[in-house]
């Protein structure tokens, strides 16, 4: 069961007649759609904050479609209030409109692109809301709504479907509110940074209170050095398993190891060494400029701020040392000023060539 | 909860909590954003010395009043420049978003999430967010009536190696002081002694998931197998399987690349600019000091002159002239402000933190590649 992935049959959606013939008729083209994980981290959120007497909360895709509207990507939603009873339900329409606006300003590019609920069921109400969705004018025509489900129940797994809808009923009213639900095929994309973003939050994932602190350079390095190691002593521990007839070997491990150890370079020695001489150096060199640099200029600026008092210099009381050095050239005042600005300006140029020529 | 006199002492905030959704949504808006920098509004709740961060929305760029600067609220910005960085740095505070930022409020209090703005994010490459539009920005949302807000910057350039590089920033209150008399001469510093590292005060971070968050991330790619597996028949099988293929969350091993050289040289092509307006700013200073040491040389002149002519109507016995006209004859050159060449300071420091940081990581590696490669030769 894990891991198989689902297969899709495309169904070309009946459509309801036109209301205005001239007008281009809807896609029935087959939709493929990519979720980002920040929308689905978003209404994970909301499903979480939905107030306490409601079961499922809904709220409005955006993205970006396909020129001819066969993948929808979908990267941001919000939240809709809707109140829903046994018998009706109540979206606020005016909501809606205002915060697509408002989204529309921030982000021009990501248009209305469906909907989304957080319950798994699909009952009359899903079906008169996509259709308020899929509508003409405000919804998503002539492009089929997407309806996202995000089951969101506790101590069960989330399932995330998608689906369009097509018309369906024996008369024009009652297909104004039945749906015809199909599933359409869907990942979750990751781009690198989100990767990265998601490693850091999965980082959190094994603790009490479900929180971590940011981690530097250093400590990632360290756990994905301890990563590799842990990696390694086990296969190691496998192979010598395998070695001393313990355990039954696997063609494809044996496949991917000769396929990785292969991969370890053949190199001399002598160049090794050159080429790590000269990146360690690079380095070294970058950094103690970089500190130079910065202790010149906290220099030059305390200097500056040092003793620049024309009448009796007593506020060099925290500037001691520079107070002293600043009122003995006090009389130059000016021109002093301007020497030492010239020098330090003479200075910052020697350095700024120096780095440079080291650049080169 | 606006009744609250501001004598009550508030703990100082000692802590930023950040949901993993604002993490994403930042990361996303910042990517899709680059290389202009992306600005945006923080929403939380601050929780006695915790400022908690719940949701995060991104400003629209700021939109150029046409005609006068002095309309804006700082005429020293160039919003009459179409610059879509300085326009996009200036969104937080700009005008136009002010009713934007309050028009979302009141929505997203409609839907359950925390109306309280606790501050403004910024994407930033490599460590370049000292200037005068990120002091700007946070000052405004200092001043507020809801002083307690932070700055978040995230890295984009230093993010992209695998690992994610977000900071949360406050001004000092030294420097708001000081920000609020808008002087910055060098007697004013050197009298509240203000250096350029107290300008910015650094918060530490914690990242929180929520418990749907975490059943997520335990089912991601698929959910835990219930009985062992068996190994595949083929390597192709794994690579065949979508769900092993493409796994989000297999150990991330960026971390271990080297790549040194690229870093070195935008480290180095950031510090020159800096430099440069480090130089351009001590020429101002220069320029002034001599400017004002003429004014003045000239002032003394006709003092003297002054002096002179009563010395000769006193013997004449005529009444003397007036000593002190010399105020409204001369004036003075105005002192260029000092704040520029303190927030370059802050900024050179950033770089070479971050170029220490990157040198501790990459000579580790280095060393570890080196002992990797000549150990081999060793032993064969």
């Amino acid at each position: 069961m894990a891991g198989d992935p689902k297969n899709y049959l495309h169904l070309a959606r009946p459509l309801a007649p036109a209301p205005i013939a001239t007008q281009s008729s809807a896609v029935t083209a087959p939709v493929t759609v990519t979720l980002h994980p920040q929308a689905l981290f978003s209404i994970l959120d909301h499903a979480s904050r939905r107030p306490a007497d409601q079961d499922r909360v809904i709220g409005t895709l955006l993205g970006t479609r396909s020129e001819d509207g066969t993948e929808v990507s979908i990267s941001n939603c919000y939240a809709v209030p809707h109140t829903e009873t046994a018998e009706q339900v109540e979206v606020d329409m005016d909501y809606q409109k205002r915060m697509l606006e408002l989204h529309l300003r921030a982000a021009p590019k990501e248009v209305l692109v469906g909907w989304y609920a957080t319950s798994g069921d699909l009952n009359t109400f899903s079906a008169l809301i996509q259709n308020f969705y899929g509508q003409q004018g405000e919804g998503t025509w002539p492009h089929p709504a997407v309806h996202l489900t995000v089951g969101t129940k506790a101590g069960q797994d989330i399932e995330a479907n998608t689906y369009i809808s097509a018309p369906i009923g024996v008369t024009a009213e009652r297909a104004a509110d039945s749906c015809l639900f199909i599933p359409v095929p869907h990942e979750i994309k990751y781009d690198d940074a989100s990767k990265s973003g998601l490693e850091l939050i999965a980082g959190a994932r094994d603790r009490e209170d479900r929180s971590q602190f940011l981690q530097t350079d250093v400590e990632m390095l360290e756990r994905a050095v301890e990563q590799v190691l842990e990696m390694l002593e086990r296969v190691s521990n496998y192979v010598s398993d395998v070695l001393d007839e313990e355990r039954e070997p696997s063609t494809a491990l044996g496949q991917f190891l000769l396929n990785t150890l292969s991969l370890a370079p053949k190199v001399n020695p002598e160049d090794i060494e050159k080429d790590f001489n000269n990146h360690i150096q690079d380095v070294l060199l970058v950094s103690y400029l970089s500190n130079t640099i910065r202790t010149q200029i906290d220099l030059s600026n305390r200097l500056v701020t040092a003793a620049l008092t024309m009448g009796p210099g007593d506020g060099a009381a925290a500037t001691a040392g520079e107070g002293g050095e600043g009122k003995g050239q006090r009389e130059g005042g000016g021109g002093g000023r301007g020497g030492r600005g010239g020098r330090g300006g003479r200075s910052g140029q020697a350095g700024r060539d120096q780095g440079r020529r080291e650049e080169q | 909860m606006a009744a609250i006199a501001p004598a009550v002492a508030d703990a100082p905030i000692r802590e930023v909590q950040l949901e993993a959704l604002v993490v994403m949504r930042i990361i996303k808006h910042s990517t899709t954003a680059f290389p202009t920098p992306a600005t945006g509004c923080l929403v939380g709740m601050d929780v006695g010395a915790q400022l908690q961060i719940t949701n995060c929305f991104p400003f629209p760029a700021a939109v150029p009043e046409a005609g006068s600067a002095a309309a804006n609220n700082n005429p020293a910005d160039p919003y009459h420049h179409a610059d879509q960085a300085a326009l996009a740095l200036a969104a937080p505070r700009a005008k136009s978003n002010a009713s934007y930022a309050a028009e979302m409020l009141k929505f997203l209090k409609e839907v359950n999430v925390d109306a309280q703005g606790v501050g403004w994010y910024m994407s930033c490459s490599m460590g370049n967010f000292v200037s005068q539009a990120f002091v700007e920005n946070q000052a405004f949302y200092q001043r507020a009536t809801d002083e307690r807000t932070v700055a978040l910057v995230f890295d984009v350039g230093r993010s992209s190696q695998g690992s994610v590089h977000v900071k949360a920033y406050r001004l000092s209150a030294s420097f708001m002081a000081a920000l609020k008399e808008n002087k910055f001469s060098a007697e004013s510093i050197q009298k509240s002694n203000l250096r350029y590292q107290d300008i910015l005060l650094e918060i530490p971070l914690r990242i929180h998931n929520s418990h749907l968050l975490t059943t997520l991330l335990h089912t991601l790619p698929t959910p835990p197998p219930k009985a062992p597996l068996d190994f595949p028949a083929a390597l192709s099988e794994l690579h065949a399987n979508p769900a092993l293929a493409a796994n989000p969350l297999a150990p991330n091993l960026d971390a271990l690349d080297l790549s040194i050289d690229p870093f070195l040289e935008k480290s180095t092509d950031l510090m020159l600019e800096s430099i440069e307006a480090h130089i351009t700013e001590q020429n101002n200073a220069s320029y002034y000091q001599r400017s004002l040491a003429r004014e003045q040389a000239k002032i003394k002149t006709w003092q003297e002159k002054r002096k002179g002519e009563n010395a000769l109507r006193a013997q004449q016995k005529l009444a003397p002239l007036a000593e002190d006209e010399w105020q409204k004859l001369f004036k003075l050159p105005v002192e260029p402000s000092r704040l520029e060449a303190m927030l370059v300071g802050r900024q050179v420091e950033q770089y070479a933190r971050q170029v220490d940081g990157f040198n501790a990581v990459v000579t580790g590696k280095m060393f570890g590649v080196r002992g990797n490669l000549v150990l081999e030769r060793e032993l064969a």
